[in-house]
């Protein structure tokens, strides 16, 4: 969990304060390459996830989650922790500039994020040869609709009715998630060769 | 690209789905089922696939429901009039009886309702 956030000031990054430095850390934040990268990959996964949710969709509460194809892809790059931050960021900035903050789209929206980042922890921690993008990604979108609907369930439609729309929903979770992941392999690729 | 684990995981995505349609689309979850009620609050759900006899204790004493066949009745009730023993045999969804004198009624809940609601 190596990456600080651009907000905050060095010394709390764990080192010895240098007296000069907290004088002027108050003006300048000192940033390192894993920030920008965790901001522009946030930001193109914003992007991302405001471009999606201007889309009509044919079933409500079906999406194809295109955003999660940056956090896994990020997750495969640099690790989980930059993939737990990207996923956050995403999610509450996309939400402020939809204007779903703290609204029921928004807690259904992080407790998504926030089931998929544990199943993505623990996959990420297993012993072994591990994961590719289409494992991750299948992982994450089920965890996602999982996590939703335990949210949902316990918050917002306390009925034992919802789960019957969890074996359509979780379909279309396991289509999506397999899609991304191929999506993922192929952009990872695309990298690595320029 | 595709390792093992991700075969696993899809094996895994693969083998959930249809569990899922079978326990939350299935016989079970399609509400072959009888409510019954106590002063209006749900005591028991009990299923009408499985023949039983349940004693209800109610206000003036205990009540006596009967599943078999797919349906459910009043046996006995400590009540005057037996207007819901002489309700019969209920199977179709919305059906209902009551014995008001001792708060205990019964509603049927199937997948196919043919009664939304019944008046007397």
């Amino acid at each position: 969990m190596t990456p600080s956030t651009s907000k905050r000031p060095k010394q709390a990054a764990g080192q010895t304060p240098d007296p000069i430095e907290i004088q002027s850390a108050a003006l300048i934040f000192k940033t390192t390459r894993d920030d920008h990268r965790i901001a522009w990959l946030a930001a193109l996964a914003i992007s991302i996830h405001i471009l999606e949710s201007a889309l009509p969709s044919p079933i409500p509460g079906i999406k194809p989650g295109l955003a999660n194809v940056i956090s896994i892809t990020v997750l495969m790059l640099y690790g989980w922790s930059a993939a737990s931050w990207v996923t956050l960021l995403r999610v509450l900035v996309g939400s402020i500039i939809i204007g779903t903050f703290l609204t029921p789209t928004f807690m259904l929206s992080l407790s998504g994020a926030v089931a998929s980042l544990i199943v993505l922890w623990i996959a990420y921690h297993l012993p072994g040869k591990g994961f590719g993008a289409i494992g991750y990604s299948l992982l994450a979108s089920m965890a996602h609709m999982a996590g939703q609907f335990f949210i949902a369930y316990l918050i917002f439609i306390p009925h034992p009715g919802l789960f019957r729309l969890l074996p359509p929903m979780m379909t279309m979770a396991v289509i999506f998630g397999i899609v991304n992941g191929i999506i993922v392999n192929t952009l990872i690729k695309r990298l690595n060769d320029t | 690209m595709i390792t093992r684990a991700d075969i696993f995981a899809i094996a895994f995505a693969i083998l959930l789905l249809p569990s899922l349609y079978i326990n939350l689309w299935g016989e079970a979850a399609a509400g072959d089922s009888a409510a019954i009620l106590i002063g209006g609050e749900e005591y028991l759900r009990v299923s009408l696939t499985e023949d039983q006899t349940i004693t209800i204790p109610g206000k003036l004493g205990d009540s006596i429901i009967e599943i078999h066949n797919n349906s459910i009745r009043f046996v006995s009730s400590p009540c005057r009039g037996k207007q819901c023993v002489h309700s019969g045999w209920l199977k179709e969804g919305g059906e209902f009886a009551a014995c008001l004198p001792n708060r205990i009624s019964v509603a049927v809940s199937r997948a196919d309702m043919r009664y939304d609601t019944i008046n007397f």
